[in-house]
Parts: C-alpha cells; structure tokens; sequence
C-alpha cells in the first residue's frame, strides 16, 4: 500500500478502484458479524470454500464475508448477488448444493424464504416483508462491504466525502453548517442536535488547543446491538465521520471508546485505523493537508455508566467511572481539561451520508425536529428478531407487526420496552405512537440508543420493573445517593411485590421514589433510573394491585407468588404438586387425602375437567406437560376400588344455624359441603328430582359415569345434608318463607340451563331439539325421538356430547356438526372435537342456519349460509361475517340447537335482587354477595355455562363468605399466596430412571377405539396402570420446592 | 460579575462561586452534608439540590457544584425540591440510622415517617473521608470500590495502607461515625428527638453563643423533655 501525500492522488486512485470492472459472476454474501459465527456463519464460509476447492470452481464465483445485516432471526444465511436471493437458515449439509444452484444459475425454490402471511416463498430481498418495509441507508452498506477490505468501501463510494471536504479551504464551517442544516440529533438516545455540539467545540480554545473527538461506542444496553453491527461491518463509515467532524471542529485527537466484550468490532475497527493510517489518512499531515488528526481505540471495562459522558472521559482518563455534574460541559472541558466532543457510533455513521447527498436531501426522510433514521434493535416475544432501520417518525405498529412480523406464536402483544435499562415500558394501546424522541418520552420513555424489547401476556411487568431496577442497582456508580439508594429500595420493594408482600402504600411510596430519583439524581443513568418502573407503574398499575392484594400474577412468572403453576391456576388450589409427589412415592391414600381436602367432587374432576392445571406447566417446556387430571384419575380410581375415602366424618362440634342452598349443582353441593364441614345445618333445595345439576343432567355417560357420580355424591351427603328434591324455588317456596323459617343465610346456585334460540324461521318445527333437553332425557333413559340424518348446530361442548350421544344411540346414519367460525375458536375442548371426529362425526365450520323448511309442522331441510370471518369482537374472537349469496340446503330429519346456555332468572323475578342488563344477578364478584341481605349467588347462574371447577370453586368461596356473614364479621375475599400445605421431600432418581424420564413424553392412555365406542356409552379412556402414574409422577419438576420455603425446606430436610 | 436572582433576590456574585456559596452568602439555608468548604464539591449527597430556571426549562441540580451564571434563576425550597430532599433524608436515615447529623436533617425538614426497611449501615458513602484524606492529608489512602449496590470505601486491596498516617481526619470530618445517634432503637429507626422535644436546661436562654459548646444542648448533658408544642413525638414516647 502506498502512503499518499495528496489528496488529488489519491482521489484518483480511489476513483480506479471504485470504477474497476466487476467481473459478472455471481457473489456469495456471508453475514459473519458476532451473531453470525455464533450460529455457524464461519463453517458454512468454510464449507463453500472447500467445496469450490474440491470442484475446482474457481472464477466461478466470487464470496464476501461481511459483517451483521440486522437479520437475525434467518442466520446463518447466504445472499447471493446480484439478484439479492437469500437462503436462510441454512444447514451445513445444504451448502454445496445450493454452491453448485448459484454457479448454474438456478434458485432452490425450497430453500427460500417463506413468508407465514402471504404464504410464499420470497426469491429477493427485498420480497421480505422484514426488509420491505425497512429504509436503509446505514445497514444497507454492510452487505457491500467486507469490513476488513478498505477497497469494499472505496467501492461504495466511501472516504469520498472525505476527500470532496479536502478539496474545499472553507470545509470546517460548511461541514458544522450541513450537519446543523440536517437536524442530525445524537443516536446515542439524548437527542441533542450534533450540528449546535460541533458549533460549540469548534469555538472552543482558539485553534491553538488540543481538542478531543470521541466516538462513544460503550454500547451497554441488554439487547442493544445497532453500534456493534456498525463496527463490525464497517468500520470505515465510522473513521470518515469522525475526520469530518476533526475537520469540522479542528479536533487534534480522536478516541473511540469501545467495550471490551465487543471483540470482533475492535478487531475490524484496529485493521481499518492501520489501513487508514497506511494510507495516509490518519495520523500527521493527512494527505499532504497538513491536517492532524490521529484515532485510538480505548477499551471500556464494561461498566454501563460509562456511556454517560463525564462518567466516560474520566474513565478515558483512567480513572474510577464516575460522572459528574455539568456544567462545566465536555465541550468546554472534557478529557484532561480539553475541549471534548463526544458523539455515539451512529451518529458519526451518519455524517458521511450527510455530507455526500447534502443536507437539503437529508431532511427528506423523518419527520419535524427528527430527521433521518435510525436503527433499532427489535428482540423479544417477536417473529423476525434484528436490527431495524426506518425513518424516525416511523409507528411502532409498524416496526411490531410488519416488520418484526407480530407475535411468534400468535399470541397477544402487551408492551413494548424501548431504549433499555432508561427507556420505559409503551403498552399496545399506545403502538400508534410514532417513534421519535419528543413522542417517547412524552410516553414515559426513551429513545435512548434503540433497544425495542416486546413483551407478550406471559411477561409480568412487576418483573420487568424489577429486573431492570436489579441491573441499574448493580451498574449505578454509587457516587450520588439517590440514585444509589433510590435504585436499591426499588429493587427491594419491588422484589417484595413480586413476592407477595407488598402493601398498598408501597405504590404511593414507589411513585415519590422514582420520581426523586429522576429529579435529583447527578448523571442521565439516574435521571431515567426510574423510568422502566415509572412507565410500568403508569400503564400496568392494575398488575400491581394484583400482586399486592390479589397475590396474583396474571403472567404467571413471579416463583413466589405462583408456587408451582398447576396448583396456581386451579380455581380451587388443588395441591397437584404434593399428590403427584405422593403418587410418585406410591403412597396413594395420603395422594387422595389432599385431592379431597379441597375438592369434595374428585373422581368427577379427575374425568370432565378442562386442567388448567396443565396448561402453564414447566414440564411443558421441554417436553409434555405432565398428565395431571389423568395422575388425579388414577388416584381417585384407586380409592374407589380400595374403599378409601369414601365417607367423611360429620363435623364433631354443630352449629345450630340454618343455611339454605338452592340448586344441587357442582357449586351449590360445594358450597353446602363446605358449610356443613364446619359444623353448620345446610340444606339444599333441589328442583329435579336427581341431585348432580348439569353432572347428573347433562355430561353423557360416555364421559362421566353414573357410578363415578354417585361416589362424590354419596361422599358429599355422609357429611350430614339435608336434601330435598323436586322443590322449585318461586313455585313450592320463597326467599321470604326460607328467612322465616329461621334460615340465616341462602345460596342461589341453580345455573344455567335455558337453551338460547337460533331465532330463524320455523324453529318451532317438530324435530328441532335443543341441545341439553336432548342431553338430560337421554341421561335420565326417556325415550328420545331421533330421525336419520341429523345436524347439531353449535361449537360449544354440550353441541359435541349431543352429537356423539346422538352417534352412540345408533338410530341415525350420519350426524354433522355445524358451526359459525373455525376449528380455531371453537369453545369445545379441544379433545373432544378429535374424539367425535375419530367417531366419524362431520364438522362443517363457518355454515350458520338461516331457515329451517318445514313440511306439515315436520322438519324437512334447513338452509344453511356460508360464514367468513371478519374483525374481532369484544370476546377477541373473529366476528363471523355471512358470504353473500352462498345459501345451501341440507336435508336433516332432526336439528339439534346448542347455540348455548343462559340462567333463567324468572323465577326470581319477586325477590328483590338486583340484576344486571343482561338478566343475571348482580354480585359482588369477590365475596358473591348480592344486594340483598343474606343472599349469595354463584356459579353458572352468575358467570353463564361454565366450566365445572369453577363452579365448585364459586361454591367454595361463597361458603367462606356465608360464614364471615354468619359470624358476624366483615365480608371480604381474603387472598393468600399459593403454597403446599405439606413439603414433600423429592424422590431421588437412579441414573437408568433419569435416563428413562428424559424423554419427557405422557403415557399413552389406553383408549376404547373409535370404531367400536361409537356404539355404547361406556367410558373411553383408560384409567393410568400404576406403572405408568409411577413414572408419570416421578417426571414432575416440583415447581412448589423452588420457592424460598420450599428451598429452605429441602435444606432442613438435608441437615436432618 | 455574574448576576444571578435566588429566591427572588438578586445577587451580583463573584465569577468562581458556586449556588451554594451564594445562597450562604445571602443566608439561605440550603442543606448539606457532603459539602465542606475546605474540600472540593463533590455533589454526591444531594440534600444540596436547588431548581434551576433557565429559558423556560427546569430542573434540579446540586448547588455546591453549580457555577453562578449570568441570568441564572434559583429556587431553594420548591415543592419539587422540597419533595426530592425528604426521599433522599429518608433513604440515607434509612441506611444509617444511627447518625445525629442525619436524624437532626431529618428532623428538620418535617420527615415523620421511614417507610423502607432500615439498613443500619455505618456509611452513607458521602465520599468526605476520601476527600478529606487525598485534599486535606495529602494521604491518599483510601478510596472507593466497586459500583452500585456493592460500593464501599476502603484501603486498596483492603489491605492496611502504608499512606495511612493515622491522623484521624477522615473520622474528624465523617458525618455518621463522629456524631452518633443513641435514641434510635431498631423498631423506631427515626429518632429527632435532639431538634424537636429536648432542649438544654442549664441555662435560661441558650442559643450557638450562649451554650459554651455552641451545640444547642447538642452535647446532651443537660437536656431534658421540653414542655409544650412538639406534641406527636410526646405521643410517640408515651407509647413507648
């Protein structure tokens, strides 16, 4: 390389390098930055390399290995020019052939990318939706660069500002002149304008001085990654900034403060200053201009606040990273009392871009006030992870759901963090917020240096504010004591929140800290300290309060709070987590013990619940979840065939005072078990002349036997209940008559069994029948009227028993379900839709009735429309919307309606309780209470068709508040944390069951087959074999132990 | 000569002075606990803070390190001021409940009320020690480590050091361990008991120059419950 010694010379020589003929083959493009060698970019380099070795494909292609193109999520890639054709995610074996598709110009189709949304593969770039809708000037260069070759940047036009400067005597004040034309403001999150920074450092000292240029490269932000790209891929960009701006400022020095744990940066950025150097670009009398300027590298030890710039000249200095207060400003005295300019790696990227399309060209992109772009780095609960750039001004909708491509898992998007550890949480409502400082931090955040973290409903935002309260108590310098201090408590308190022990009076005290904190605090890290807990504080108040006085974390993330996930989020807080412990010791009737401690129901929940116990399991996430209910079932089993359990002892001490249940239902059973345990005279008042509610009418045999049923009941009576069938409240009694007599308290449970019209024409026809009636007759052995071909209209679980209960009563051909919307937003459970269509029951989704044809008051046919789904309603589903014109009919023989459930309130009509606008009850809904004295209510009567553990879980607690009721005390929920009431101690696994167990899968459950059960109602599944709960069991994670109790259990239990 | 406006007076002040020295100069009170007229303005304590107006923008800064500047508006007790002084006295009581220097602070700006665990540390980490001892004592021999959370003051490597001439300046000049607090006990963590209810009672009048350690009956020899107007901490103290 040659030293040139002017600028003529060497504008000539970069000339004939940039206009060089490029040979027309096509070109590999590598991505290697750090992310990319972490997922494999060096080897797939390294396997084309051998391969074009081994083929002698030499001259046949060409290959560049750059740094990050901000597309993570695709990693490793290769792109291949000049069609700008991707192929993501590549493994190493489909390397060479995808080698030997580019040298003979093909495209493998299958390996492109395919786009979720628009269900194609994209051949370009630029077909991406996550490039689409970016606008990149900054980034776009790091696929033309290999940052280690200067001449990669000569190429893309670099050092050509540069140069044009060079060539101008007035440079220095047309350059300050064009950056403060362009609005440019610092990248680094502050905002403040560069050009009025340069102004001010280039009047400093009188010429004569020494001045500082510092580009500040201390990116420490957790999931920040924009410099670093930046100085990976191309580091030039960053050199010709910063001698535009000596030029500009007359600066002597030039500093780039990078962090040590950038490796790969300092790496490019130390070959790019020796290139510089070697060329004479750096270093003394620049290009023969006499122009001095010479650029280190200094490391940062990574310390977060030494990206704050008083913290970072003393640290520069070489001493401890402290900010100070200003003024006295950098500018006027920065490093060892010199004018100090400092300014962040992208905005230094910037200047070149300014400089060569001119200012006036600059300002065309942004908004007001906010010119330019800007890259952020998108991560979190988000499809396509990577750097972003667009347009300040830009929407955050925008950036979220086109180019970030939404939720990956299609769940809901609660918030959004921007701009780190300083930046604040923006929730969703607020997504059409346009991305520029002003906006930002009128919202409560930052800008900051472009860190967006999206956040989806399993993200507590207690523990968001929490974690970043914990990293900005570790990286406050400590020199000021508000923010050392002020950090501290918050974590604390926070902690204590998340913990279930905070008080309310905490979130007053939270508000006045963080707002002292952001007040008094010395440096801008403790000024926007508080702004992830403010912000959270703000938008996401309610999930405080949860936590404080519910002890409820709805993301079910805080450990503390939760226990373990299964016993959370059962209504009831069944104690899964120490039956299945049990179960896994083999001690059976200390497991159904504690099931029936809370649940007088066991064997009925072990077979119709909906677990939602499984659902937020931890075993779930590396493998199944485990099989709770069917752990439950086999128990329960257990107890039945042994005799375990099967009565309850009356309670030993009676209290004379009468309770009245109505309703025989899961909630009116428990809530009169409950009473009556604790010694209270409860009785309950029947309509029907069974007890059991829906169990009893309506769940089909097939799913809940009689003789399961008749053991809970039995149970539940030998507590001592006064039953009495075949009274109906409004007819045989009234509220009135029950206070009368001397009933102190009563509890309405009588749930919903009204059936709702589909409200078409000829719905009175003879063979239209709905749903539950049909259910209940066939339950209770009536004869049932049944023709060939039937259609059950509904999605919800009692359409589905009727259907099967229909298939299995065999006088039908063919049953056909139909239903509004998909399979998707069907409200049956998930099981049961297989199981019926295992049965071979059609589903035939968006149809919807819209006349029933009727001949002589017989049904003949109905005429059903098809449905398209359009916006979300109020319940998030997608509305159902009908298709013009797209009428067909079917002939059905019976039309079985199960449109849905409602409680009928009529006969309540004359007891002086309030009701809501939709005819239920009006409650309260934390103590069930209702307007009037000494009445309750509860379960689907309240709530609507529900599901049975929530009914039971209704009962339960409308028996706790009867009892504050009758005791005189105030009636209020009391909430508590979810804990064990007994540890037990975890079995220790050999090495061969550790083995077995990592397979993590559920025992398959032995089913009756589909051909066969369609025609009976005998049970289908299988009860678990011991061996099978056995190993079942011993695969749970014991969530309930990670907790500080339970931890310090397990250590006592050691010591012991 | 800069010419600055505090609290609504003007003041022409010379070119090197800080807020804070105005405001003394003037006789404002501002409080201060890491502020030492001998030692450099560290800013680290915060109590000293002050709002500033300037076109138009606000905001809050420590005035013993703010140079005066022509046009500069100061406000020593604002609400915002006011309210940002009472946390940070809260959080350093808080710390170190067992200091005088700040259950007297406290006391003084009206804090009834600790809400946050106390810690009872033996440092609020002021820095006046290091200051004391590399400016005054040319000793050099102790300084911070570690950040955040972990901060502490100490020899290097905490090992005994050699600079350490024993001279005592750094105790002389701390503000916990010179003049410790006795009345607070674990339960209480607040104490004031010295500003608000006890007054000397061994002279009739006793001020700074009357009581001959100009200690206000700081000293505590002589001083008994004071009769009348203080009545909640009475309360407190019949409770207890």
């Amino acid at each position: 390389m040659k030293k040139y010694n002017s600028v003529r010379e060497f504008y000539n020589f970069m000339l004939s390098v940039s206009q060089e003929q490029k040979p027309d083959i096509p070109c590999i493009v590598i991505s290697a930055g750090t992310c990319g060698q972490a997922n494999g970019a060096s080897d797939i380099a390294r396997i084309i390399k051998r391969h074009v070795l081994e083929h002698n494909l030499h001259g046949r292609l060409s290959l560049r290995i750059t740094g990050c193109l901000g597309n993570c999520q695709m990693e490793p890639f290769i792109l291949i020019e000049p069609e700008d054709i991707i192929y993501p995610n590549l493994k190493a074996d489909d390397v060479p052939q995808l080698v030997d598709a580019v040298i003979n110009g093909r495209v493998a189709e299958d390996k492109l990318y395919y786009d979720p949304y628009s269900m194609k593969r994209c051949h370009a770039i630029k077909d991406i939706p996550f490039f689409r809708y970016q606008q990149s000037v900054i980034l776009e260069k790091n696929q033309k660069v290999d940052p280690v070759r200067i001449t990669d940047y000569f190429k893309t036009g670099g050092y050509s500002a540069f140069v044009k400067a060079l060539f101008d005597s007035d440079a220095d004040r047309i350059i300050v002149d064009e950056v403060t034309k362009s609005e440019l403001r610092g990248r680094g999150g502050a905002g403040f304008p560069t050009g009025l920074k340069w102004k001010l450092t280039k009047e400093q000292g009188g010429g004569s001085a020494e001045k500082f240029l510092i580009c500040n490269a201390d990116e420490g932000d957790p999931g920040a990654y924009m410099d670093r790209s930046i100085l990976e891929g191309n580091p030039h960009s960053i050199l010709e900034g910063m001698l535009l701006g000596a030029m500009a400022m007359k600066a002597t020095r030039g500093i780039v403060y990078a962090r040590s744990e950038y490796p790969l940066a300092i790496k490019h950025l130390t070959i790019a200053l020796r290139q510089a150097k070697e060329y004479g670009l750096l270093g003394k009398n620049i290009l023969g201009t006499g122009l001095d300027f010479d650029i280190s590298i200094i490391k940062g030890a990574g310390s977060f606040v030494c990206g704050e710039e008083t913290a970072l000249i003393r640290s520069v200095e070489g001493k401890m990273g402290q900010p100070r207060q200003r003024p006295p400003f950098p500018v006027k005295k920065g490093v060892w009392g010199y004018p100090t300019c400092i300014n962040n790696v992208e905005t230094f990227a910037n200047i070149p871009v300014i400089i060569n399309e001119t200012a006036e060209n600059y300002i065309k992109t942004g908004i007001e006030k906010n010119r330019g772009t800007k890259i952020f780095s998108l991560v979190g609960k988000i499809r396509n992870t990577g750097l972003v750039e667009v347009p300040l001004g830009t929407k955050i909708r925008k950036v979220v759901y086109d180019i970030g491509g939404g939720h990956p898992e299609n769940k809901k998007i609660k918030a959004i963090q921007t701009g780190g550890p300083s930046g604040g949480c923006i929730p969703e409502k607020l997504f059409d917020l346009s991305i520029d400082y002003e906006s930002l931090s009128q919202a409560g955040s930052i800008m900051g240096s472009g860190g967006m973290i999206v956040m989806d409903e399993e993200t507590c935002m207690v523990d968001v504010a929490k974690y970043f309260a914990d990293f900005l108590r570790d990286e406050s310098c400590g020199k000021c004591s508000v923010c050392r201090e002020g950090t501290q408590r918050m974590h604390e308190i926070l902690t204590n929140i998340t913990e279930g022990k905070g008080k309310i009076e905490d979130l007053q005290l939270l508000e006045e800290l963080g707002n002292a904190v952001k007040d008094a605090s010395m440096c801008g890290l403790g000024q926007t300290a508080a702004n992830p807990l403010l912000s959270t504080l703000r938008y996401f108040k309610d999930e405080f309060i949860d936590h404080i006085i519910k002890k409820k974390c709805t993301a079910g993330t805080c450990q503390e709070i939760i226990s373990s996930s299964c016993q959370y989020n059962c209504p009831i807080d069944t104690e899964a987590p120490v039956y299945i412990s049990y179960i896994a010791k083999k001690k059976y009737k200390e497991a159904l013990e504690i099931i029936k401690k809370d649940n007088p129901f066991a064997s009925v929940v072990a077979r119709v619940c909906h677990h939602p116990c499984e659902r937020r399991c931890k075993a779930n996430e590396s493998g199944d979840a485990i099989s709770i209910r069917n752990l439950k079932r086999f128990v329960t089993d257990f107890g039945l065939k042994n005799k375990l359990l099967l009565h309850v002892l009356p309670p030993k001490q009676k209290i004379d005072i009468k309770v009245a249940i109505i309703g025989s239902g899961p909630a009116g059973l428990s809530c009169g078990f409950t009473l009556a345990e604790k010694g209270y005279n409860v009785t309950i008042f029947e309509k029907h002349s069974v007890i059991g509610g829906m169990l009893s009418l309506a769940i089909p045999e097939y799913r809940l036997p009689q003789k399961i049923l008749k053991a809970d009941l039995d149970y539940i009576k030998s507590i001592g209940l006064d039953i009495q069938t075949n009274k109906s409240l409004g007819k045989d009694f009234n509220l009135d008559l029950l206070f009368k007599k001397n009933y102190k308290a009563v509890f309405i449970a009588t749930g919903a069994y009204k059936s709702m019209n589909l409200g078409i024409q000829g719905e009175n026809s003879n063979g239209v029948i709905h749903g539950i009636k049909l259910l209940t007759d066939i339950k209770l052995g009536k004869e049932v009227n049944i023709g060939k071909r039937v259609a059950v209209v509904g999605g919800g679980n009692s359409a589905v028993d009727a259907a099967r209960s229909i298939l299995r009563l065999g006088k039908s051909d063919s049953v056909t379900i139909f239903y509004r919307r998909t399979i998707a937003e069907m409200p049956a459970f998930k099981e049961e839709i297989e199981a019926a269509s295992d049965e071979g029951i059609k589903i035939e989704f968006l149809t919807s009735p819209c006349k029933i044809i009727s001949d002589k008051g017989k049904i003949k046919a109905c005429e059903f429309i098809r449905m398209e789904l359009g916006e979300p309603d109020e319940s998030g589903r997608r509305r159902p919307v009908p298709v013009k014109h797209s009428e067909f009919i079917v002939n059905v023989d019976t039309l079985v309606v199960s449109v849905g459930e409602q409680p009928d309130t009529s006969f309540l009509q004359e007891e002086k309780i309030e009701f809501t606008k939709w005819g239920t009850i009006k409650i309260n809904d934390e103590t069930f209470t209702t307007n009037r004295h000494g009445v309750f209510a509860g379960g689907d009567l309240v709530t609507g068709p529900n599901t049975v553990i929530d009914a039971i879980s209704a009962g339960k607690i409308a028996a706790e508040s009867i009892q504050q009721f009758l005791t005189g005390k105030e009636v209020k929920r009391k909430y508590k944390l979810t804990r064990p009431s007994v540890y037990v101690k975890p079995i220790e696994l050999s090495e061969k069951e550790q083995e077995q167990l990592f397979e993590a899968k559920r025992p398959k459950i032995i089913q009756h087959c589909a051909k066969d059960r369609k025609y009976d109602f005998f049970v289908i599944e299988k009860t678990l074999t011991e061996k099978q709960a056995e190993k079942e069991a011993k695969r749970c994670l014991r969530c309930d132990i990670m907790t500080k109790e339970g931890r310090e259990f397990v250590e006592k239990d050691k010591i012991v | 000569m800069p010419n600055i406006k505090i609290d609504g007076i003007n003041i022409e002040a010379p070119k090197n002075w800080t807020v804070l020295d105005a405001a003394k100069f003037l006789g404002l009170e501002i409080p201060s606990l890491c502020y030492d007229p001998g030692l450099t303005a560290g800013g680290n304590c915060r109590l000293c803070i002050v709002e500033i107006r300037e076109s138009g923008r606000s905001k809050i800064v420590s005035s013993c390190t703010y140079p005066v500047q022509e046009g500069l508006e100061v406000f020593t007790a604002s609400k915002r001021v006011v309210n940002a002084r009472k946390i940070i006295i809260e959080l350093l009581v808080a710390q170190c409940p067992t200091s005088k220097t700040l259950q007297d602070l406290a006391a003084k700006m009206g804090v009834k009320k600790v809400r946050f665990m106390p810690k009872w540390d033996k440092c609020i980490y002021c820095g006046l020690c290091v200051r004391m001892c590399e400016e005054q004592m040319t000793g050099k021999a102790i300084g911070f480590t570690n950040r955040g959370y972990n901060l502490k003051i100490t020899t290097p490597f905490d090992v005994t050091s050699e600079d350490c001439r024993r001279c005592g300046g750094c105790i002389y000049i701390c503000p916990v361990c010179m003049a410790r607090c006795e009345g607070t006990q674990p339960s209480e963590v607040l104490c004031g008991r010295c500003e608000n209810s006890l007054q000397p009672t061994c002279l009739d009048i006793f001020d700074n120059y009357t009581c001959w350690m100009g200690l206000k009956g700081d000293c505590g020899t002589c001083i008994t419950e004071k009769d009348g107007n203080n009545n909640d901490l009475r309360e407190v103290k019949k409770n207890n």
